[in-house]
């Protein structure tokens, strides 16, 4: 074992590169014969897994596709708006075209408030819009008549878009009115739009500039998605080590979970890496090149940055394998681990409106670090110095390196002693033919 | 074996299988904490904003304090240009930028229109909400005091200047989560999902557990079997359930609206269904490690094909319609139009019989897949 890497920090850069330099080392080359036949027992139990197959192949295309699908309308247009016309005025209609002119209502007209309030409560509407009876009368003398408008905040993205979108088309439609009075009143034509609004307001989005959800929303979430499935890739590729049996061997190389630890993962990172990356590739291409989203930035930086988030994942599964060493648990812990992600990734709800404890919490989230630069390198065009100090954040996951070498060392012979006596273990990996 | 044994022996089983124990118990209770954990300041406030004061008149300053008055709203600075004001923003010190133009003052007095900008950050859609509408709000409120003053000039009484001003009212509320909170949005929705997630998981490892080994589950009838796992579960769930609906909500806010009768009766076949789609789906697995990962990977479109977080008239109609033979989308939808938002039963009733329609038909497919396992045995 003395040719192996000292410290587990080795495995961000390929050893086998350095050791390539002095090949005329004995000993490295002999390493580098190893690790070849580690690779291919590593690729053999990857052919013969249909699940860990099905996990690199068509799982993550499917999922990828499946939920660009689920936002592909990208801009939420079209969203019911029950209208309640209680006054019947031209005013009232012109108020309803209004509504209907704007990209994102689609009025419908209900005859009373109690089915409109059905409807809403069905979610069937996402707003009511209630003319009052006289409105017109009202605002002709001179009284200030109301007119209601009710949103559906439980779905919040939806009651705040239609809420500010209401109000923009209404009030326009109101100025219009107010314009009419003022020329009856005598101004002259080119004076009435400044009394109107002397104030324009002029709202620009910047970086995301149509509000497109599918670059708002979908880069995250196919993030969050790709982290869980590099956690179950390597996940499961640790587990199979638990479960081999000690005393066979498999391409020449002992199937003891001691025996050539620290090789066996690096020729897991090894072959898992590019597969992974392939996939976080995709994504990128799918969403940058192809549905061409705005990119400010660099592709290159971005898968930068995904190779180190893998190396980040990698290092917190290997954390949990030591710890847990029995695959049932380490899968549901790293479940647990993972699974809420988004939520924390900052994108949805705001990092800095967190309380404390789920910022740091956050920390913990290889995917929080990344979606960092990812959102500095696509809407600012970040280049490399910033994206460089933003990585910098990851010195945590650098710190577990020794803590599970140390660990490593300490517990996995407790597990290798202890199933090398019972043959089969009880979760024994039976091939997947059932599923 | 009578049903009430076998059902004693199911919960033995559940509570001596550790994996099963740690995502029952342990999961229920880490995520009803960890997963509305970043929400719990509901409302973003205070976005920092920076501010390019071209005309650094009195206006402009009165401009500035207006906007870092509103709650949704900080000042934090001000900066020669635009160029500066977007660094700021790149590197995250700021959120948004006003732009006041040069003379703007002064061409309001002599009757001139203005324009101000408003720019938020929409890589992060809530900030730019925010942002937006507390500018939007100062900005208006800015504009009519302008107006106002001139009316006055022109020899108008305040009270009828205030009229013409606000000639019609606009009154805009929210329905339904009338705080605008991020919990009550959030939590109804995600906790029937994460009791969906878990149920499946929760069958699905004790299933995938047993089908290789003989045991209990071979000395009775399918039908039994069936029976006495669902009510094993249901007996569980029924507490988690009463935890998450019962406590939690009220807990994170959430504003409920049905009685408890309602909402009881709600649950009843969502658990069943969800339940019975768990040993129906079990049967599928021989690995323990499976169920979890599988559901993993699922638990992401679940949660945006029900409805809440993007509407559902926006979701194709193929992944919609594909969606409906999942329990947790019928029920949490009819959830929230139920316990937040005031349906009456009717009009939740549609959705009611699809969950028990998806009970009958996971109820025969687990049958039909324990039949499979018990003969493959024989």
């Amino acid at each position: 074992m003395a040719q192996l890497p000292k410290e587990p920090t080795h495995l961000i850069e390929p050893k086998p590169l350095n050791e390539a330099q002095n090949a005329t080392h004995p000993v490295s080359s002999g390493f580098m014969a190893q690790l070849v036949a580690l690779v291919r027992r590593e690729l053999k139990a990857l052919w013969c897994d249909p699940w860990q197959l099905a996990l690199i192949s068509y799982i993550p295309l499917l999922g990828i596709l499946c939920l660009w699908w689920l936002f592909s309308a990208g801009l939420p247009r079209q969203l019911p708006v029950a209208i309640v016309d209680q006054d019947h005025s031209q005013l009232s209609r012109m108020l309803t075209r209004q509504l209907k002119a704007n990209p994102v209502t689609d009025p419908q007209s209900f005859t009373d408030l109690s089915s409109g309030i059905t409807a809403m409560q069905q979610a069937q509407v996402y707003a009511v819009v209630v003319f009052p009876y006289d409105m017109k009368k009202d605002l002709l003398t001179g009284h200030t008549p109301t007119i209601d408008v009710r949103y559906n905040s439980q779905f919040l993205l939806v009651g705040k878009l239609l809420s500010s979108q209401i109000q923009l088309s209404l009030g326009d439609g109101l100025l219009q009115v107010a314009g009419l009075k003022q020329l009856m009143t005598g101004t002259p034509k080119s004076q009435v739009a400044v009394n109107l609004s002397p104030v324009k307001s002029q709202t620009t989005a910047l970086f995301n500039r149509n509000n497109n959800y599918i670059g708002f929303l979908v880069p995250p979430v196919l993030v969050a998605l790709w982290q869980l499935l590099s956690m179950l890739v390597i996940a499961n590729s640790l587990n199979r080590e638990l479960h081999l049996n000690a005393a066979q061997s498999e391409s020449g190389v002992s199937n003891r979970l001691t025996e050539h630890f620290w090789p066996k993962v690096l020729a897991k990172i090894l072959l898992f890496t590019p597969i992974l990356m392939l996939q976080g590739g995709f994504i990128l291409t799918w969403l940058y090149q192809y549905l061409a989203l705005p990119l400010a930035g660099s592709l290159a930086l971005l898968l930068f940055a995904q190779l180190i988030m893998l190396l980040a994942v990698w290092s917190l599964v290997l954390l949990v394998f030591v710890l847990m060493r029995d695959s049932a648990r380490v899968i549901s812990f790293c479940t647990a681990l993972f699974a809420p992600a988004f939520a924390f990734m900052g994108i949805t709800f705001p990092t800095h409106e967190m309380p404390q404890l789920a910022q740091w919490w956050r920390l913990v989230m290889p995917s929080s670090h990344y979606i960092e630069s990812h959102v500095s390198v696509v809407s600012y065009g970040a280049a490399w110095p910033t994206v460089a100090q933003q990585l910098s954040s990851y010195w945590g996951f650098i710190c577990l390196f020794p803590v599970i070498y140390v660990l490593a060392n300490k517990l996995l012979p407790m597990t290798a002693n202890a199933s090398s006596g019972a043959t089969v273990n009880t979760e024994a990996p039976l091939p997947a033919k059932g599923q | 074996m009578n049903l009430w044994q076998l059902v004693l022996t199911e919960l033995k089983a559940i509570v001596s299988d550790k994996a099963i124990t740690v995502t029952l118990f342990g999961g229920v209770l880490f995520y009803s904490v960890l997963y509305p954990l970043p929400y719990l300041h509901q409302v973003p406030t205070e976005q920092q904003l920076i501010v390019v004061d071209l005309d650094h008149s009195s206006l402009s300053r009165q401009l500035i304090r207006h906007a870092d008055a509103s709650a949704k709203i900080q000042v934090i600075g001000q900066v020669g240009s635009i160029t500066e004001a977007k660094r700021f923003i790149e590197t995250g010190k700021a959120h948004g930028l006003l732009v006041i133009p040069e003379g703007f003052r002064r061409d309001l007095l002599l009757g001139k229109g203005v324009t101000l900008s408003y720019g938020g950050d929409a890589s992060y859609f809530l900030i730019y909400s925010a942002v937006a509408e507390g500018l939007v709000s100062a900005g208006m409120d800015a504009g009519k005091q302008i107006q106002w003053i001139g009316m006055l000039a022109q020899g108008k009484n305040p009270k009828e200047a205030e009229q013409n001003l606000n000639s019609l009212h606009l009154n805009s509320v929210p329905a339904f989560n009338p705080s605008l909170g991020y919990t009550p949005y959030v939590v109804p929705g995600l906790f029937l999902l994460i009791l969906h997630q878990t149920l499946l998981i929760g069958t699905g490892i004790l299933g995938a557990g047993q089908w290789r080994h003989q045991g209990y589950w071979q000395q009775v009838s399918p039908l039994q079997l069936v029976c006495g796992r669902i009510l094993a579960f249901m007996l569980i769930y029924t507490l988690f359930t009463s935890f998450y609906v019962g406590y939690c909500y009220h807990w994170y806010n959430v504003s409920i609206q049905a009685s408890f009768g309602l909402v009881a009766l709600w649950l009843l076949p969502f658990l069943l269904a969800t339940a019975a789609a768990g040993v129906a789906m079990s049967t599928l697995f021989t690995r323990r490690d499976l169920p979890t990962q599988v559901l993993l990977l699922i638990s992401m479109p679940i949660l945006f094909v029900s409805g809440f977080v993007w509407p559902i008239a926006l979701i194709p109609d193929p992944l919609v319609l594909g969606s409906q033979m999942i329990p947790a989308v019928p029920a949490i939808m009819g959830m929230l139009e139920l316990n937040q938002m005031g349906a009456s039963w009717a009009s939740v009733l549609p959705k009611w019989l699809q969950l028990w329609g998806l009970f009958a038909v996971f109820f025969g497919l687990a049958l039909l897949g324990i039949h499979r396992r018990a003969r493959a045995w024989v």
